[in-house]
């Protein structure tokens, strides 16, 4: 079980990401001049630890995704660094080897398995598609790996001739994992993954996650804005706001013992599981400020319900009130 | 807020034996077939099911919105106020849609029309089915946004969408529905979830038009988490048909279904940590291949030989809720002798 890792706290840190940033330069005026940049991350620092589950939560545009993006190469930070393996960056980017071994230790499942599945290509292709690129196994070693990755997430190996098109979205999201797994990766980046699923297929893919995490001690980074997917698959979790973490703590710390005004304003706004549950309702006002001129100060403030005279003018730093708990809010 | 009782009126839409079929090429595709239920002044009703259950076929029927062809009503009744508007002419329908029975949509950026402004738009079912004009017309436009919350209405209503926030958007949206004081408004979910806050947002206004109007909602949903904190009554579907109905407390603390049993214990929830949901296997049925029996049997824990023989007869278990499940036979025989 996960919860077994996170108690160990001997774990090495896969995944280490300091003062992360992806400015966007959107515009440009006359000759150059009054060049604007949408800040989708500006500054973010977390670590993952091998084995363990670490989930990035917010609303759409605190920059979740693109943070996944640069995780996955996807995107070229414009600052910061990463450590994977205790390699950074740099050097990863100089060696050839490293940047390969990057690219297969690290691996994707996206949110549409609509989308993210090619039409044209069959599922043996699919799947088999990572280790033709990686490696030198022959064709039938290749067809018999497919095969067995296809079995390990649920399907059954005859189904490697068919057509994305023929399998529900539950089994393309199987196909999907199958894929990602075909590297034998360390580190899975999981972008919001039970999200276009029907309600009763959601588990078995969530259960089916768990299960290889335990099975092959993967660590996964799950991008996602349900609190309760969060709560239910994290080992931490970190809280986004308009391009930075403004909230860090292990997954039950956080949900018992929310700190941040804005972490408490999105689990009041969370469903209840019951009608006898009635939440207070931290009701926001206004709407989340446009990344291209975030509020000065702490970027929350103009929403916030319990803002006083700091928080206007001078940026928050990070504090930790409870031990492992980050938070960045004037108020600790 | 009122309680439930004082809020909860006369029948005001009652639906019988409803039944839409699709014709494809796969055959006849019986996306709603034989449902049931009724709905209040002042209730909110929630229709749950996933993606095929037949929630939003449903909801396009009361509405006779379906695409025809491939889909025609079959059969049914479905009697607003007493009156059954699946006899009325085509022309004598446009004057319930918009009217009688509103809709809004759940995603604000996407259901207003980017080139009118507001005025136009909020006062689009005044002009139609009620007639108004000039100053009559815009004064109760004005009327209606100063009841959503709309601040400075006479100069906001000269906007375009575009010109206001998102949360003004869903007031302006709420507004249309509300418009010409329906008795039946029909809140249909969008696919693609919308962030926590601007869901919270939407629901808060849904609940102050109903206390504002009486009207009866009709929550067309995948959540039970939008059942759990709004609706007074669920009618949970699956392949086509209501499997479970009855008032939302019983349903989450009873469920007599074993579809919404599992539906319940297969979804995480925020308030406690769970070790291992319980996941449903298989997956919903395809609508042109239903078995002769119980549409969930293959994927049922409590399947026997009865399931796979025939469709359960519905039972009622008690206090308006009632079942489609064989399991329920033996203790509503029991309970009659």
């Amino acid at each position: 079980m996960t919860t077994e890792n996170a108690t160990n706290g001997s774990s090495e840190s896969l995944l280490a990401v300091r003062g992360l940033k992806k400015h966007f330069q959107v515009g440009s005026g006359l000759f150059g001049r009054n060049k604007l940049f949408l800040k989708a991350v500006d500054g973010v620092d977390f670590e993952i630890k091998e084995g363990e589950t670490y989930g990035l939560v917010g609303e759409s545009g605190c920059g979740k995704t693109t943070t996944a993006k640069m995780i996955l190469r996807l995107e070229e930070p414009t600052e910061g660094t990463f450590e994977f393996e205790g390699n950074d960056a740099e050097t990863v980017g100089k060696s050839k080897d490293l940047t390969r071994n990057y690219k297969s230790n690290v691996q994707a499942v996206f949110q549409d398995p609509w989308a993210s599945l090619n039409p044209r290509m069959r599922v043996g292709s699919i799947v088999g598609e990572p280790l033709e690129v990686s490696t030198v196994l022959t064709k039938t070693d290749i067809a018999d790996k497919v095969g067995d990755l296809l079995e390990e997430v649920g399907l059954q190996r005859a189904q490697s001739n068919l057509f994305p098109h023929e399998f529900s979205g539950g089994q393309r999201q199987r196909i999907g994992v199958a894929r990602a797994l075909a590297l034998n990766p360390k580190l899975i980046v999981l972008d919001e993954p039970v999200s276009a699923l029907d309600v009763s297929i959601r588990a078995q893919i969530m259960n089916l996650l768990e299960d290889l995490q335990d099975e092959h001690g993967l660590t996964y980074l799950l991008i996602a804005h349900h609190l309760a997917t969060v709560r239910y698959m994290c080992d931490k979790v970190g809280v986004m706001y308009l391009g930075r973490i403004v909230e860090e703590a292990p997954t039950e710390e956080l949900f018992d013992n929310p700190l941040h005004p804005y972490t408490r304003a999105l689990m009041s706004a969370a469903l209840p599981s019951h009608p006898d549950i009635e939440r207070e309702e931290i009701i926001l006002t206004g709407e989340v400020p446009s990344p291209l001129d975030p509020p000065p100060g702490c970027h929350f403030h103009p929403r916030c319900p319990s803002r006083f005279e700091p928080c206007e003018g001078t940026v928050p730093v990070e504090t930790q009130p409870v031990p492992d708990h980050r938070v960045v809010c004037h108020l600790y | 807020m009122m309680t439930s009782s004082e809020r909860i009126g006369d029948v005001v839409l009652d639906v019988q034996d409803l039944r839409t079929y699709f014709v494809t090429r796969w055959g006849v595709v019986k996306a709603v077939d034989g449902v049931d239920f009724q709905l209040r002044k002042g209730e909110t009703l929630g229709i749950v099911g996933e993606s095929g259950s037949g929630k939003s076929v449903t909801a396009l029927s009361i509405m006779r919105l379906v695409p025809s062809p491939p889909g025609h009503i079959v059969g049914g009744k479905v009697l607003l106020e007493g009156q059954d508007i699946l006899q009325l002419a085509d022309g004598e329908m446009e004057n319930v849609r918009g009217s009688r029975i509103g809709m809004v949509l759940q995603d604000p950026m996407t259901a207003l029309n980017p080139v009118f402004d507001i005025e136009d738009q909020v006062g689009e079912a005044l002009r139609i089915h009620k007639d108004m004009t000039g100053e009559v017309l815009e004064t109760e436009v004005v009327d209606m946004l100063r009841k959503v919350r709309i601040p400075a209405p006479e100069i906001r209503m000269k906007d375009y969408p575009h010109q206001l926030s998102g949360g003004m958007r869903q007031r302006v949206v709420g507004a249309i529905g509300i418009s010409c004081d329906p008795a039946v408004l029909i809140a249909d979910e969008p696919t693609t979830s919308l962030d926590a806050t601007i869901q919270a947002q939407y629901l808060r206004l849904l609940r102050e038009l109903q206390e504002l109007t009486g009207v009866g909602i009709i929550f067309i949903t995948h959540d039970f988490g939008i059942v759990a904190k709004m609706c007074d009554r669920v009618a949970v579907m699956y392949a086509g048909k209501i499997v479970e109905q009855g008032d939302v407390r019983q349903i989450f603390n009873n469920p007599s279904h074993p579809y919404t049993e599992a539906l319940i214990q297969s979804v995480p929830k925020m308030e406690v940590r769970e070790e291992r949901l319980y996941s449903i296997p298989g997956q919903p049925p395809a609508l042109w291949e239903l078995p002769q029996g119980c549409a969930f049997a293959d994927r049922c824990r409590h399947t026997h030989d009865k399931c796979l023989e025939a469709y359960p007869d519905v039972f009622d278990v008690g206090d308006g809720q009632v079942s489609a499940c064989w399991l329920r036979e033996k203790e509503t025989v029991s309970a009659e002798s």
